[in-house]
């Protein structure tokens, strides 16, 4: 992982850590504050229901007071024939606008009934077994009616007249018409649960548009609700359709539990506004996280663009670019480190081309010397053949023809080496390109240690081949590769004067091919190893020093590298390696 | 036997003018009813000279009429008018005569006559074959509160009565008995599978409905579910029949036939009629409760009357309105 990626990613990492705990905290907060709102709509809702409830209440023991305290009552109380008025509840209810209105004798018999016209005559125990109605205020009913049980707030006022006394018990149904006059926030709904029946039903749990879907829901909260009468809030549902439902136990007279009131209290603003802060949240994230990738981008790259520039560099000084110097734009350490590194690139440079003038002075004193060395054995026979025939044609005239003629031979002989030598010379320097084709590299070693055999039977050498028959083909120029090969199976053979064993294997590499030769020779010491490939230099009485030279130039030709490694007395390896393509 | 409230200062007999009657019925034919209680009694001593259906009914005085010319000249009846606004007119002054029911019979009212007939609409609970278990239907007869029904509802009109026909005709109506045993009815009730425990009553008339209401009521006493509905669909009704003849058995065989009874056997006897009258009310398939009286309210310019029967037949000819020549 580069420098740039290792600082992008901890970049990246900062900016989406930041955002994450921006938009936990955001939104933990934002759920407290809602949640504190909510609850206190809950609970205003309540006083608001409870309020409501009172004033109902009061409207109501108003109304059944004011006919109790009317003459009507009074005539009804003291009619001889209770059953001439009978009819008197259903218009003294819509005056008073009252759902239920029950005109009852002093001894229960109910004389007249809004509700219920049918039940006159019948009686209302509960009535007439109790006093005090008067202080007693409105309170919850359960109400049997023609078309089933009703919940009711109801009072109860008495008219007396001489000993007559007469109930007058009215009040409202507690019914989707109650609910619908409660002004409910948004979001908002109140449901009424009636404890009617002796199990629970779903039936009995209305709204204000009446039963309501899936009421079935609700039943185990309604359970639990009567069970153990108390206020209590609980969450139902999941996700926008959620729920927070706050319960008011409603009781009766006696206490008991007659109804609950569910306030119910949405959660989808809360849902909806938690998943626009968490969409806000991560297209702000993504935003932010973008930008802050492409500000890391360019921040690394600025601040790595010297370092790479400065590993270019490097780069390019270990391919032999001695030359290279790095643009120093800053004065930091950066900049001072391209500063170090262009005083130490120039001083490189100058300490090459110092080098390159001591080699090239010594190469010249090598060709010199080996030039000199070359010339000057066959121009010492030549010197004494020309002072034999000088000294013949002075001294022997009579011989002179003889020695002129092998004189002469002589001479053509040692000027064929001559032209022989400076052949060579003019061979290396002329080189040809190599012609690229597939190669078997396999083949051609086995070509050239069959060229071989003779002379390694001659020498006493073992050859072995050891081939790695999934080795590529490779391209080369085979004609040069063969030289090459040769020149190095020549070195061996001279390497192992009193025989041995020379080993040709082939392998494959990731990269290509790896051909090896290897000698049981005397070996190689590492100063001879550096200066191996040195046209002209040779370890050997015979030879120009060209060989391995020749060997070095072609494998460099064929963008490949050769390498020796040897430790005297044990042998010599030289490592050739082909790539399979050659790159350009 | 009619019941007459007289008006005070009654005035020599005068003939002329016109009787303004009005009627809840309405009667749609192309021609004026010939049989039949109201109209079709005008017949002999009235002639119809102004015939529109539903509407108005005009009958103009026959001079050869058998009992002698009717003292008024026309009879115009209005139909189809609510018992509310006939009450509201016959107060008002603006008809003669009108039919009133409970409602009206309660509301006081100067110088109204009332007339009342004999008891001669039977108000019965009939069911049908829907409600198949005999126990149920014996188990709502013991449990009618007549007595809370004719008190309150009826304003004591008419007469509690078990019988079919009542007990001015027969003499024995009091032997079907009226007591209430809502312990029995409950018992019987019980013995009932739940689904026969439950029907519906339907009322054709919707002055019966507050009865059909408080029979639903003492029902429920019972152990009976009963809901109260129209008679489209309902299993069983409650009807009015009318008391057509005065003469027992012709009367019995006419009632079994409206309610839709079996034809009762010949009965020459009193004996003999109650035994054909128990017969038809054996099985509890019809529960009688009341016989009731037609009533008509008069107003203070009709004179003379009274303009109905016993059996509640219209009787306008002796009648005639004040302010006419005597």
């Amino acid at each position: 992982m580069t420098l740039r990626t290792r600082l992008l990613v901890m970049f990246t990492v900062v900016v989406v850590a930041t955002v994450a705990l921006v938009e936990v905290l955001v939104a933990r907060t934002t759920r407290g504050a809602f949640e504190r709102v909510e609850n206190q709509r809950v609970i205003d809702l309540v006083a608001q229901f409870r309020r409501e409830f009172a004033r109902r209440g009061d409207e109501i023991v108003r109304a059944v007071n004011g006919i109790a305290a009317s003459d009507t009552a009074t005539g009804i109380a003291l009619a001889p024939d209770p059953a001439a008025n009978y009819n008197e509840a259903a218009t003294m209810a819509a005056a008073q606008g009252l759902d239920l209105l029950e005109l009852v004798s002093g001894d229960g018999a109910i004389i007249s009934s809004a509700e219920w016209p049918a039940r006159f005559g019948y009686r209302e125990e509960w009535l007439a077994g109790t006093t005090g109605w008067k202080s007693r205020g409105a309170f919850l009913r359960r109400e049997e009616l023609p078309d089933g049980v009703a919940l009711a707030l109801v009072a109860v006022g008495e008219t007396r007249a001489g000993d007559r006394t007469l109930y007058v018990a009215g009040g409202q149904r507690l019914d989707r018409g109650f609910l619908s006059t409660l002004v409910l926030p948004a979001g908002m709904r109140v449901l009424l649960y009636r404890n009617l029946e002796p199990r629970l039903s779903a039936g009995q749990l209305i709204d204000a548009n009446g039963a309501i879907p899936q009421a079935t829901q609700f039943l185990p909260l309604i359970g639990e609700a009567l069970r153990a009468p108390r206020e209590m809030t609980q969450t139902l549902g999941s996700g926008i359709t959620s729920e927070v439902f706050h319960v008011l136990p409603l009781t009766g007279a006696t206490n008991n539990v007659l109804g609950l009131l569910l306030i119910g209290s949405s959660r989808a603003e809360l849902v909806e506004l938690e998943a626009f802060l968490r969409y806000t949240a991560v297209a702000l994230g993504a935003g932010g996280i973008l930008v802050g990738i492409v500000l890391a981008w360019w921040a690394t790259a600025r601040v790595t663009r010297p370092v790479r520039s400065l590993a270019l560099s490097a780069g390019k000084v270990a391919a032999g670019n001695w030359d290279t110097t790095v643009e120093i734009q800053s004065k930091d350490e950066v900049g001072q480190l391209a500063l170090a590194f262009n005083r130490m690139t120039r001083e490189l440079a100058a300490q090459r081309e110092r080098l390159l003038q001591a080699e090239r002075v010594a190469a010249w004193r090598e060709l010199a010397r080996r030039l000199a060395h070359e010339l000057k054995n066959p121009l010492f026979p030549l010197q004494i053949t020309v002072e034999n025939m000088q000294r013949a044609r002075e001294q022997y005239p009579q011989e002179f023809d003889e020695v002129f003629r092998e004189g002469t031979a002589t001479l053509i002989a040692e000027l064929g080496n001559l032209k022989q030598i400076i052949a060579r010379f003019s061979d290396f320097a002329k080189m040809p390109a190599p012609e690229m084709q597939a190669v078997d590299l396999n083949e051609l070693a086995l070509h050239t240690v069959k060229l071989f055999e003779p002379q390694f039977a001659q020498a006493g050498i073992n050859s072995v081949t050891d081939f790695d028959q999934a080795l590529p083909r490779v391209p080369a120029d085979p004609e040069q590769m063969t030289r090459a090969l040769r020149n190095l199976v020549l070195n061996a053979i001279d390497a192992m004067p009193g025989g041995g064993t020379l080993t040709i294997r082939t392998r494959v590499r990731e990269t290509g091919a790896l051909l090896e030769i290897s000698d049981t020779g005397q070996g190689l010491t590492p100063e001879e190893c550096e200066r191996l490939f040195t046209p002209y230099y040779t370890t050997k009485t015979h030879g120009t020093g060209l060989g391995l030279a020749i060997v070095q130039s072609v494998i460099s030709d064929h963008r490949g590298r050769i390498s020796v490694e040897s430790q005297p007395g044990k042998g010599t390896t030289f490592r050739i390696e082909l790539a399979r393509e050659i790159s350009r | 036997m009619i019941a007459v409230v007289p008006a005070p200062g009654a005035t020599r007999p005068r003939y002329g003018g016109t009787l303004r009657v009005e009627v809840r019925e309405s009667i749609e034919t192309a021609d004026p009813p010939q049989t039949g209680r109201g109209m079709a009694d005008l017949g002999d001593a009235f002639t119809i000279t102004r015939w529109e259906a539903g509407r108005l009914a005009v009958y103009s005085a026959n001079d050869n009429a058998p009992g002698g010319r009717p003292y008024v000249d026309t009879v115009e009846i209005q139909m189809a008018r609510p018992a509310r606004e006939e009450a509201i007119d016959l107060d008002l002054g603006k008809t003669d005569v009108v039919e009133l029911g409970i409602n009206e019979l309660r509301r006081p009212a100067t110088g109204r006559k009332t007339w009342i007939s004999a008891p001669v609409r039977l108000v019965a609970l009939v069911f049908g074959s829907r409600v198949a278990d005999a126990r149920v239907r014996e188990a709502l007869a013991l449990a009618v509160d007549r007595s809370a029904i004719h008190n309150v509802l009826l304003q004591k009109q008419g007469e509690i009565s078990a019988a079919l026909l009542p007990q001015w005709i027969t003499g024995y109506a009091f032997l079907f008995p009226t007591a209430v045993d809502i312990n029995r009815a409950r018992a019987l009730a019980a013995a009932a599978p739940p689904s026969a425990r439950v029907f519906s009553i339907g009322v054709e008339n919707a002055g019966l409905r507050p009865i059909a209401e408080r029979l639903a009521l003492n029902a429920r006493d019972a152990g009976l579910a009963v809901t109260v509905g129209a008679t489209g669909s309902a299993d069983a009704k409650l009807v009015e029949v009318r008391i057509e003849f005065d003469e027992p058995a012709r009367a019995l065989a006419a009632v079994a036939r409206a309610l839709g009874l079996p034809e009762p056997a010949h009965a020459d006897t009193p004996e003999a009629s109650l035994a054909a009258e128990r017969a038809l009310l054996d099985g509890f398939r019809v529960i009688p409760l009341f016989h009731l009286p037609d009533v008509y309210g008069a107003g203070p310019r009709v004179k003379g009357g009274p303009g109905i029967t016993p059996l509640g037949a219209w009787h306008f000819g002796d009648l005639w309105v004040e302010g006419n020549r005597p």
